[in-house]
Parts: C-alpha cells; sequence; structure tokens
C-alpha cells in the first residue's frame, strides 16, 4: 500500500509542474525552460507573503496565488511578447536567460538557507492512516487532491471556456485564430499565467510538504520527462506520463537501487522517444514542427 | 548569498589591488556564496568577514589591517580556477582560502601550489591532504572528519542502544556523503550491529519517502545519515510520517541547532565536533554580539565554523610577522596551536605533518521536551 501511496503522490507533483510545461508549448510552441525557478518564485513568494501575513495564512496562500499568476502574466508581457515572431529557439534561449536571471535573484533575497514556509504559516504536517497501512502527510494529501482539482478544472476550461476554446485555437492554428478575431497576445499571457500558477502551486504545497531550498528549480526539471513521454501537447499526455515516471522512479527505488531513480526518469524517456518520439498522446504533426 | 557578503565582495574586488598587498595582509578566498550548496558556506564566510571586521577594528595583526578579497565561486571548479588565479596573480593573496564543494578543489590546489601559496579549507571539507602526512601547502579547519566521524556516531550507537541494533544508512548521491557511508556500513558490524544496504538518494528529491519506505522495510531501528544537511533532515523527516520510531543520529551541520528546536524529536541525535550555542560560552555571547553589531541575517549559531577560520587565520598570520610572505605563513601555520575557547572540544594544533588536528573531539546533542541537552559529552579521537 506505501508504494502506491509513494507512487501517487510523487506522480502528482510531477503532473502538477508538467503541466505548466505543457499549457505553454501547446498554445505558443514555446519550451519553457525557466518553469522550474518560476515554480520554486512560487514558493519563495509564499515564504514572503507567510511573514508579512503570518497571523492569516489564508490571506498570504491566496496573496502568493495571487502574484503567482501576476508574475507569469508580467513574464509574457515584458519578455516573452518581444518574442512573437522569432524563432521559436530564440524563445526557448530566452526563458533559459530568464531561469538564470531569477535563480540568481531568488539567492539574493532569501538566501541558500533551508526555509520552512509552513513552521511561518503556523501549520503543522501530520501523517494522516490510510486504509491498508499507508500514510500520507496533510501536504501530499493535499497536492494529490490539488492535482486532480488542476487536471480536471484545466479539462473543463479548454473544452467549455470561452478563452479555453481560444487557447485552443491559438495552438492549432495561430493565424486562422488571429485573423478570428483572437487576441493572441492575451491568450499567450493568460498562458503563462495559467503556467506560473499551476507550478506555483506544486512549489508551494513541496515546500510546505518538506520545506524550501533553492535547489527546487531541479524538481521542476525533473518533472520534464513525465510531460515528454506523455507527449507535450497532451494534459491527458501529462498526467500519463508522471504516472509512468513516478512508478518508475519510486519501484526502482525498492526493488532495485536507490541510485537508479536519478537516471530511471530519462531511461523511460529515451525508450520513448525511439519507440514513439511525439510521446504517448502527443500528436505527430507537433513533433513535426519541432 | 546576504547583500552584505555581495557588497563586501564587489568593494573588495574593486578596491584591493597589489598596492594593497604591501600594506595589509591579503586573504583571498574562492567560497559558493551563491548555488545549490550556498547555505553551507555562505553563513561561514559571513562570519569569518566579521572576525576580520573584528580583528581591523582592534587594530588589525601586528600592527597591520587582513584584507579579505571575497569571490564566489558558485561551487562551479571553472569559477573557482578562475577565482584563485586572480586571487593570487592580481590581489597578491599571501594566504588562500576554499570554501566550495570539493570539486573545485584540483584546480584551486593547483593554482596554489604554482604560486607557493598556502591553502586553508575552512568549512569546505577537509581532503586527505591535510591529514598526516600532510601536504605542506595545504590546511583545514573544518569540524567534520570522514571516517572518524562514522566511527564517533557508531560508537554512540553502541553505547546507547538497549536492543540489537538493525542500523540503516542514508547517504546522498556525491562521491564523499557515500564514500563515509559505505565505510560506516562496513564498520558497522564489526561492533556488533547489522548494518543495511546503504541508500544512496540522488539531490534533490521531490518525495524522500520512497527512501524512507526502503529503510523502514528493511526492518532498521537506527539510521546514520552523513549528508548535505538537507538529505539529513528530511530522510528523518519522512521516517517520521512512516510512523517510524527508531533512533535516528546525523550530522551536527551549521543548520543543526535550529533544527533541533524546529523538530523536537528527542530520538534525533546530533553529532559534531562544534558546540551548539546552547552552551552559552562567553565566546558565544561575542558572537552573538558582534553578529548583531553587523546586522548579519544569518543566526549567530552558524557561525562558528567561520568564526574558528577567523581565530585559525589571526593566530597564522600573528606568528608569521610582517613583512608576511607565504613562505612565512606557512611556516607559521605548520606550528600553529589556537585555543578555541570552547567553541570545539579541544584546540586546533597542525604541526609539520598534521594540517587537520592532532586530536578530533565529538560531542551529541539532542531534543530533550524542552531544550537541547548534552546526549555525550566531549569525547575524542587521535589523528594519526
Amino acid at each position: 500500500m506505501q508504494l502506491t501511496v509513494n507512487i501517487v503522490v510523487l506522480a502528482s507533483i510531477y503532473a502538477l509542474i508538467a503541466c505548466g510545461y505543457v499549457l505553454i508549448y501547446r498554445v505558443s510552441r514555446v519550451l519553457n525552460l525557466a518553469h522550474g525557478e518560476l515554480m520554486m518564485l512560487g514558493a519563495y513568494l509564499l515564504l514572503a507573503t507567510a511573514n508579512s501575513f503570518s497571523g492569516n495564512p489564508a490571506v498570504a496562500i491566496a496573496v502568493a496565488v495571487a502574484l503567482s499568476l501576476t508574475v507569469g502574466v508580467m513574464v509574457y508581457v515584458f519578455l516573452m511578447r518581444k518574442m512573437t515572431g522569432e524563432m521559436v529557439l530564440a524563445a526557448v534561449l530566452t526563458t533559459v536567460a530568464l531561469g538564470i536571471l531569477l535563480r540568481g535573484v531568488m539567492v539574493l533575497i532569501w538566501s541558500a538557507q533551508q526555509q520552512y514556509p509552513g513552521q511561518a504559516l503556523g501549520f503543522s504536517n501530520p501523517a494522516i492512516a490510510l486504509p491498508g497501512g499507508g500514510r500520507i502527510s496533510t501536504f501530499a494529501a493535499i497536492l494529490v487532491l490539488m492535482t486532480a482539482l488542476t487536471y480536471a478544472a484545466l479539462f473543463v476550461f479548454l473544452r467549455f471556456g470561452t478563452w479555453g476554446v481560444r487557447m485552443r485555437a491559438a495552438g492549432q492554428n495561430p493565424l486562422l485564430a488571429a485573423q478570428r478575431g483572437i487576441n493572441l497576445h492575451a491568450v499567450y499571457a493568460l498562458a503563462w499565467g495559467l503556467s506560473t500558477l499551476t507550478g506555483s502551486i506544486a512549489g508551494m504545497l513541496i515546500a510546505l510538504d518538506s520545506g524550501l531550498t533553492n535547489t527546487m528549480v531541479i524538481i521542476g526539471l525533473k518533472a520534464f520527462p513525465a510531460a515528454l513521454v506523455g507527449g507535450l501537447d497532451s494534459l491527458v499526455g501529462a498526467l500519463a506520463g508522471a504516472l509512468i515516471i513516478a512508478a518508475a522512479e519510486v519501484l526502482s527505488i525498492q526493488y532495485i537501487d536507490p541510485l537508479l531513480s536519478d537516471v530511471v526518469p530519462f531511461l523511460v524517456l529515451i525508450a520513448m522517444l525511439v519507440v514513439r518520439p511525439w510521446g504517448l498522446f502527443g500528436t505527430r504533426e507537433e513533433l513535426d514542427r519541432v | 548569498m546576504r547583500p552584505s557578503i555581495i557588497i563586501a565582495a564587489a568593494l573588495a574586488a574593486g578596491l584591493t589591488g597589489s598596492a594593497h598587498a604591501q600594506d595589509a595582509y591579503v586573504v583571498g578566498i574562492t567560497a559558493a556564496l551563491t548555488g545549490p550548496p550556498a547555505s553551507t558556506y555562505a553563513p561561514a564566510m559571513e562570519a569569518l568577514r566579521i572576525y576580520i571586521d573584528g580583528v581591523n577594528a582592534r587594530g588589525g595583526i601586528n600592527g597591520k589591517k587582513v584584507n579579505l578579497v571575497i569571490a564566489d565561486d558558485s561551487a562551479e571548479p571553472s569559477k573557482a580556477a578562475a577565482n584563485a588565479k586572480k586571487l593570487l596573480t592580481q590581489d597578491n593573496a599571501a594566504l588562500l582560502i576554499n570554501a566550495s564543494l570539493s570539486s573545485t578543489y584540483a584546480p584551486v590546489v593547483a593554482e596554489a601550489k604554482n604560486a607557493g601559496v598556502p591553502l586553508l579549507f575552512a568549512s569546505s571539507v577537509c581532503p586527505r591532504e591535510v591529514y598526516p602526512p600532510a601536504n605542506e601547502g595545504q590546511f583545514c579547519t573544518t569540524a567534520f572528519a570522514s571516517t572518524y566521524d562514522s566511527r564517533a556516531a557508531l560508537a554512540f550507537v553502541k553505547d546507547t542502544a538497549k536492543d540489537t541494533v538493525k542500523i540503516g544508512f542514508s547517504a546522498m548521491a556525491i562521491p564523499l556523503s557515500r564514500g563515509e557511508m559505505e565505510f560506516a556500513a562496513k564498520q558497522a558490524p564489526l561492533l556488533g550491529m547489522v548494518a543495511l544496504p546503504v541508500e544512496v538518494i540522488p539531490p534533490p528529491t521531490a518525495d524522500y519517502t520512497p527512501f524512507a519506505t526502503k529503510l523502514k522495510d528493511g526492518g532498521a531501528n537506527w539510521v546514520f545519515s552523513w549528508a548535505p544537511w538537507v538529505t539529513q533532515v528530511r530522510t528523518f523527516e519522512a521516517l517520521r510520517r512512516l510512523d517510524w520510531k527508531g533512533d535516528f543520529i546525523t550530522w551536527a551541520h551549521l543548520e543543526a541547532e535550529g533544527e533541533l528546536k524546529r523538530i523536537k524529536d528527542g530520538k534525533f541525535f546530533v553529532i559534531g565536533a562544534n558546540a551548539l550555542f546552547e552552551d552559552n560560552l562567553p565566546i558565544h555571547k561575542e558572537i552573538i554580539e558582534a553578529n548583531k553589531k553587523a546586522g548579519s541575517k544569518y543566526p549567530p549559531e552558524q557561525m562558528t565554523e567561520g568564526w574558528i577560520a577567523g581565530m585559525v587565520i589571526e593566530a597564522a598570520l600573528k606568528g608569521a610577522g610582517w613583512p608576511a610572505t607565504p613562505a612565512k605563513i606557512q611556516a607559521s601555520m605548520s606550528n600553529l596551536k589556537v585555543d578555541l575557547k570552547g567553541l570545539r572540544g579541544g584546540p586546533i594544533e597542525w604541526t609539520k605533518d598534521n594540517h587537520f588536528r592532532t586530536k578530533q573531539f565529538y560531542r551529541v546533542y539532542k531534543w530533550d521536551g524542552s531544550k537541547i541537552v548534552v546526549a555525550k559529552d566531549w569525547y575524542s579521537y587521535d589523528v594519526k
């Protein structure tokens, strides 16, 4: 039972992070390699608001979430918008530069020390006993629920929401979408905002569960294989990819060698690239564009 | 890294030149002030800066000021090499300090050796070359010591455990941590313990529970971890979340004192060579006062390593006299005894053949309901 819990928790972490990669790629074909940094920034924003509103955790969390969304939109408005019409590679390299900048700024502001936003908010993190003998920490359970909610909300939004349909249209054919009167810049800004928001929620929950250091950024990168295995333009794929990668990682820890857990995601990725380069649920057409 | 260190580094880099070298002791530092492991090194370097500022305020050493030239290497070997070259050739450092990951050692050692300048490892792990028979140009003040730490930790476990010990080991996937835990896993059976395979955990990991699950499933009633703090503490907390009831012993890094107070678990032991501030020694009060005066954002209890480095540098430069050449400083360091005023169990004593210390002292602390207490008082090992 504990193995199942471990797989579900890790899959939820990867899935929540991976959907940020998918949202931006699906809409604008840009690989956001600063996603890990933006995720970590969300966690640090929670730390900042926790210190400012320590007596009111709900306000602290709400402000941190709102700031994360704003940061994502701002990144597009002030940086990525300039990349519109440029080569995709230029946009990707811009995200790399953004990541380096963010990492430096975060260390300058919050130092490299281990921090505990949960402690600042007065939260405890007791373990919950599950039927079958498994145990899960409170924030890990919240993370699992939040991942389910996020994906459900995104499916509804993209299928039935006006802006969701516009996002899909912009992703499928930006020229036609623009000719139909869709404001592409608004759509892209929204995608960046939502992507940063989901990543930040993952960062905040990881930080609340086990603390926050500047190494969190690498966890963001570890979720990247999940998005690729599932197919970069598919949210269902991100979910499936996260589950596969998490299962491979947890089972290798338990039955083979813990050290392999670092390598296994990339072995799975290589196998997928050989067998089905566009990922489990990705489309061949999207790959051709890459 | 704190802005104060950055400003100090920038000012030092900008203002310190060869002209300065003629009327002050120039000490060059390459340190991981940013980058993933910065939490280990930045507070120590902040402490060293505060200590040397105090020395300068009291009139310096032998009537001369000490200029610390601090360069950030982000724990990257290429940056460390460039820093070392610049510190030695442009700043004319007479003593070089490395406070960074072991991967930066080779290029820094090479530069120091070429320049004939002594190299001090402060807050970074002591390399093999400082133990007897020591390399003539390398010295170390850092508390932790591979193999000795494991021997001391396992001795404590043996003394403390009431039942048969089945011990698990948690390492980070870096050579030093892994090597130490593999050494401990070999030592444990010699002390009558059942040793489980070493859990090597990649840095960083999103969730430590799968690793903890394996340790728990292995039936460990003790776990020993010697790794960067994040691996140590997250493994422990993941074990507790799994309702593991065993005892955990781990290395007392800079963060240990604050973390003991946060975790509040009577079976979480930290073993280290530095006295915690809970002892409230006069020198602790001195550090707290200096820390407050400097406006440092790092807590004083994270400053012991840097403070000790400062005390040793002061003694070494004093012994070298003025004008100080690298050769004179090296000679002074090769015959040095520094009373650490209780910050450790004994002095730092360097001889021609031993640039680590002649005795390595250990103390074990734990949380006891309402405060930190000593679980085992100072005990020592001869370093041969």
